[in-house]
C-alpha cells in the first residue's frame, strides 16, 4: 500500500533553536488563527545549539556604541564578503530583539552595579557589547522562548525529523518526516516551510555542536534545489576542550575567557599569538586564533594530546570562579581546575557561515521556503564574531516568522507529488532491507577524520581533490548502509540518515573551498595563503545540477553600505 | 586502566516486548569516562538496538537524565569514577512512562509545568530595560533558581509525585516561584492561586530529594517554602 499519513499546516517550522522558536512566536503573534506546526528532531527547546550558547549576544545598547560600529566589526570580522544588507539587518534588529527577549519573552540578563544591562568584552569587537547571563546564556534564552511557545497554540512534534522537502515545479509544498519514536513516516503539507535545523559542523572529528545537528537543513535544501552561498566558510572555535574519548571533547570553552585576558601557550610555553597577531594577541578573531593554534599543533609545538593551552589563572582564581562558573564546572569533569591551571584545548568545528542564500526576510530561491539561522548563509561572511550567532538566529528567526505569516495569507495550498514522497520513503527505509552492508558508525567516523584532515582548518588543492574523490565514494557507500532491529526509536538508522546528510554538506564545502583560490576568514588555503582582494572580493554560489552534480559560480560582493577600503 | 565495568541496563519496548528485562554489558573503562560515554560505547559496539537520549552532552539541555545507581542524574555529567564502583545499574527516570529502553515520555512532567503558566507575562509594555542593580536583594533567590534545564530529575525523585498523580512537582513550583518573585511579571497573584492548594505547594513535605538530585544545584524545596510563606501571608492579609 502506497500510503503515507498526511496532515496540513499553514506554516511548518523545522527546528526548535532560537530561530525556530522565534519564528513560531512571531508567526503566531502576527496571526493567531494560523495553523503552525513545529517539528523537532530532539526534544523541544532541548536540541540545537542556541541552548548551548555560553558567551552571549552582541547588541548595541550603549549610547557610545552604534549600529555603524557593530556593522563595521561584523564586516571586518567577516573578511568583507558578508551580504551587507543581511549584516545591517542583524545589527539593527538585534537591538529590537534583545528588548523583546527581556521585556516580552521574560529573559533576565546580567546587570551592572548601576542597574543597566551588563555588556562584556568579546573578541574582534571595538566595543564591549555582549549581553549575557553568566557564562551559560543560552539556557535562559531558549528556556524562556520555549515557555512562550507553550503559551500559544503551536503544535509541537518532538523527535520527528525531516527527511526531505517535497517540491513540485520549484514550489515547496510540504515535508516528509520520520516519527523517530514509532519509525513511521508522515507528511506535513504546508504553504510555507521555515528551515531552522542548524548546521553541520558536527562532521568534524573535533566539534562542538549538539548531537542532532547533522546538516539536515542544508542537505535537504540542496536536494530540493536551493541556492547556497560561501559554503567553504566553516568556523573553528579556537578553544574546544580536549577530553580524550569522552563526548566532552570538542565542547567549547567560551570566548569570554580570551575576552577577559586569557592567554594561549604552546607546549614550549611560548605565547604563540605573538607570531600571528601581535596587536590583538588572544583577542584576535576566532579564525586567526584557531588557525594559529592549529599551525602550532601541526608544527609539533602542541601538547601530547594534540592541543595548546589556555591559561586564565593569572586573572585570579576567585574572579574566574565568579565570572565563569559554568566553564569551571565543566573543566572539573576532566579532573582539571580552570581557575588555577592551564587547560588543553584544540580548534573545534563550530559554526557554518555558509548556507542557503536568503534575502532580508529569509526567503530562498525556492517558492515557499524560508531559511533562518545557521541553515542560511551570508550574514557573517567568511568568519562569524562570537556573540553574533544567537543574535542571528533570533533576529532572522523572528523575521522568518513575520514574513511567512504574511506570505501564507496570500497563497493557496500548493500541490505536491505523493509519488515523490513515496520514493523518498522507500529510499529512507532501504537500510533495513540489506542483510549485509556498510556500518553507519564506521562511515561517520571515516567522514569525521576525512573532513578534519582535508577540508578543515588548513586546506590545499590536493587535499580537497582527494576529499572530493573520497566523498563521492562515501556517498555511494552511504547507500549501502545496513541497519537492523525495530524501526522504533532506532539510533543506528538515524545515524545512517545523518551520515548521508553530512556527506552532502561536506561535498558542498569541498567544492566551494576548491574554487576559492585565496585565504580569507575561516577558509585557509596553504597553497594560496594570502587574502586576494583584487580577485576574490566575491561570493561563491552553488546549487545542485542533475542528480548530484554541483554547479558553482562567483559574483562580486555588493558593497551596498561600506567598501573595504573604508574600513581600517 | 584495562579494567571493565559491569553495566546493567533496563530494556523495554512497550507494545512489542512482553515485559521489561535487564541486560548486563561488559564495558572497558577509559579515562574521565562519563555515563554518556559508557552508553555510547554499548550502543556502538555491543548492542545497536539500545535506545537512550542525549543532545548537548555538556549539561545544558537536560535530555539525558537517568536513574543511575539509585539516583537520578545527567548521564553526561556523571563520571564513572565518582560512582565508586564498577557495577553500574541504569534505569529510565522513575515517575514517567517508558518509550523505549532508557527513554521516557516527559509529557506528564511538562503538562504540570504548563499548569502554572510558566511563561512570563509582562506587567507593562516597556521600551527600555528594568533597572535592577547587580546583586539586588530581590534577585538573589530568583537568580539561583533560574537555571532549571527541565531534565525531570527532581520530578522523578519526589515521593510526593509518586504517590499523588496530581501534584505539580518541584520543577513546576520552582518555575512558579521564579515568576512570582520577578517584579517584571504581572501574573503573580494568578499563579499564587494556582499553586496554593493540596496539589500545589502544600503537597511538598520538605524531603529535599529534589535538591539532592538537581544537576544545576537548584533547591526547589526552598522555592516552595517561599511560595508557602506568600500564600500564608495573603491569607493573613485577607486577600488570598
Amino acid at each position: 500500500m502506497k500510503h503515507i499519513s498526511q496532515t496540513k499546516a499553514d506554516i511548518l517550522i523545522l527546528g526548535s533553536g532560537g530561530a525556530g522558536l522565534l519564528a513560531a512566536l512571531h508567526a503566531y503573534d502576527t496571526d493567531p488563527s494560523l495553523n503552525i506546526i513545529l517539528a523537532v528532531k530532539g526534544l523541544a527547546g532541548k536540541s540545537g545549539c542556541t541552548r548551548m550558547v555560553q558567551g552571549g549576544y552582541n547588541v548595541v545598547l550603549d549610547p557610545e556604541d552604534s549600529h555603524e560600529k557593530h556593522f563595521r566589526d561584523t564586516i571586518k570580522g567577516g573578511g568583507f564578503i558578508n551580504n551587507q544588507e543581511l549584516a545591517w539587518t542583524l545589527v539593527t534588529d538585534a537591538t529590537k530583539v534583545i528588548h523583546e527577549l527581556e521585556n516580552k519573552v521574560g529573559c533576565f540578563f546580567d546587570r551592572r552595579p548601576d542597574g543597566q544591562v551588563h555588556q562584556k568584552a568579546f573578541a574582534g569587537q571595538c566595543f564591549d557589547r555582549t549581553v549575557h547571563r553568566g557564562d551559560l546564556t543560552g539556557i535562559e534564552i531558549i528556556a524562556r522562548l520555549r515557555d512562550q511557545v507553550f503559551a500559544r497554540k503551536v503544535r509541537i512534534l518532538e523527535e520527528c525529523r525531516a527527511i526531505d522537502l517535497l517540491v513540485r515545479d520549484g514550489r515547496v509544498g510540504g515535508v516528509l518526516l520520520l516519527d523517530i519514536r514509532s519509525g513511521e513516516p508522515f507528511i506535513v503539507r504546508s504553504k510555507a516551510v521555515i528551515l531552522a535545523t542548524g548546521g553541520g559542523a558536527g562532521m568534524y572529528k573535533i566539534s562542538a555542536p549538539s548531537k542532532e545537528k547533522s546538516g539536515d537543513g542544508a542537505a535537504m535544501a540542496f536536494r530540493a534545489g536551493a541556492l547556497f552561498v560561501d559554503m567553504e566558510m566553516m568556523q573553528f572555535h579556537p578553544t574546544g576542550l580536549l577530553a580524550g574519548n569522552s563526548q566532552l571533547t570538542g565542547s567549547v570553552l567560551e570566548e569570554g575567557l580570551r575576552g577577559a585576558g586569557g592567554r594561549l601557550f604552546n607546549a614550549l610555553g611560548e605565547r604563540f599569538m605573538e607570531r600571528y597577531d601581535p596587536e590583538r594577541m588572544e583577542r584576535s578573531t576566532r579564525d586567526q586564533v584557531a588557525r594559529a593554534s592549529y599551525r602550532e599543533i601541526m608544527a609539533g609545538r602542541g601538547t601530547v594530546n594534540g592541543g595548546v593551552l589556555i591559561d586564565v589563572s593569572h586573572l585570579g582564581a576567585e574572579f574566574v570562579e565568579r565570572a565563569f562558573p559554568g566553564m569551571v564546572d565543566r573543566v572539573k569533569d576532566i579532573g582539571k581546575d580552570l581557575a588555577r591551571e592551564p587547560i588543553e584545548v584544540s580548534p573545534t568545528g563550530h559554526f557554518h557561515m555558509g548556507g542557503v542564500s536568503i534575502d532580508r526576510d529569509c526567503r530562498s530561491n525556492l517558492e515557499g521556503l524560508f531559511v533562518a539561522g545557521e541553515d542560511s548563509g551570508g550574514v557573517h561572511g567568511s568568519n562569524r564574531l562570537g556573540g553574533n550567532g544567537v543574535a542571528e538566529s533570533t533576529v532572522f528567526g523572528a523575521r522568518a516568522g513575520d514574513a511567512a505569516a504574511a506570505y501564507v495569507s496570500e497563497v493557496p495550498f500548493p500541490l505536491f507529488d505523493e509519488d515523490q514522497a513515496w520514493d523518498i520513503w522507500e529510499e529512507t527505509q532501504r537500510p533495513f532491507t540489506f542483510s549485509q552492508g556498510e556500518d553507519a558508525y564506521a562511515l561517520n567516523q571515516e567522514l569525521k577524520n576525512l573532513t578534519w584532515e582535508k577540508i578543515g582548518v588548513v586546506r590545499t588543492k590536493e587535499d580537497l581533490e582527494q576529499a572530493l574523490g573520497q566523498l563521492d565514494e562515501m556517498e555511494e557507500r552511504a547507500q549501502q548502509i545496513k541497519v537492523s532491529g525495530s524501526p522504533c526509536f532506532n539510533l543506528e538508522w538515524n545515524e545512517a540518515l545523518n551520515v548521508r546528510n553530512l556527506i552532502a554538506v561536506a561535498r558542498m564545502i569541498a567544492r566551494s573551498a576548491l574554487m576559492r583560490k585565496e585565504s580569507r576568514g575561516s577558509h585557509f588555503r596553504l597553497d594560496f595563503p594570502q587574502t586576494d582582494n583584487a580577485q576574490w572580493l566575491k561570493n561563491i554560489f552553488l546549487k545542485r545540477q542533475g542528480a548530484k552534480e554541483i554547479d558553482l559560480y562567483t559574483a562580486e560582493v555588493n558593497f551596498s553600505r561600506l567598501r573595504p577600503e573604508e574600513i581600517v | 586502566m584495562g579494567s571493565f565495568l559491569n553495566v546493567t541496563l533496563f530494556r523495554y519496548l512497550p507494545g512489542t516486548d512482553h515485559s521489561p528485562r535487564y541486560e548486563t554489558f561488559e564495558v572497558p573503562e577509559s579515562k574521565q569516562m562519563a555515563i554518556l560515554d559508557v552508553l555510547t560505547y554499548i550502543q556502538k559496539h555491543l548492542d545497536r538496538s539500545l535506545t537512550f537520549r542525549y543532545s548537548c552532552r555538556i549539561g545544558m539541555c537536560g535530555s539525558c537524565a537517568l536513574f543511575i545507581n539509585g539516583r537520578s542524574r545527567l548521564a553526561c555529567r556523571t563520571l564513572v569514577d565518582g560512582l565508586g564502583t564498577k557495577d553500574i545499574h541504569i534505569r529510565p527516570l522513575p515517575n514517567l512512562p517508558v518509550i523505549k529502553d532508557l527513554t521516557v515520555d516527559l509529557t506528564p512532567f511538562f503538562d504540570k509545568y504548563e499548569k502554572i503558566k510558566p511563561y512570563f507575562i509582562a506587567k507593562e509594555d516597556r521600551e527600555d530595560f528594568y533597572r535592577v542593580p547587580e546583586g539586588a536583594k530581590e534577585r538573589i533567590l530568583v537568580d539561583k533558581m533560574l537555571e532549571c534545564i527541565t531534565c525531570g530529575a527532581c520530578f522523578s525523585s519526589c515521593t510526593m509525585v509518586t504517590t499523588n498523580p496530581f501534584y505539580l512537582g518541584p520543577a513546576a513550583l520552582n518555575r512558579a516561584f521564579c515568576l512570582i518573585a520577578d517584579k517584571r511579571d504581572g501574573a503573580g497573584a494568578k499563579r499564587l492561586r494556582l499553586v496554593n492548594g493540596p496539589e500545589g505547594v502544600w503537597r511538598c513535605h520538605g524531603q529535599f530529594n529534589c535538591m539532592e538530585v538537581c544537576p544545576k544545584k537548584i533547591i526547589p524545596t526552598w522555592s516552595i517554602q517561599q511560595l508557602k510563606k506568600r500564600c500564608v501571608f495573603k491569607k493573613w492579609m485577607g486577600i488570598g
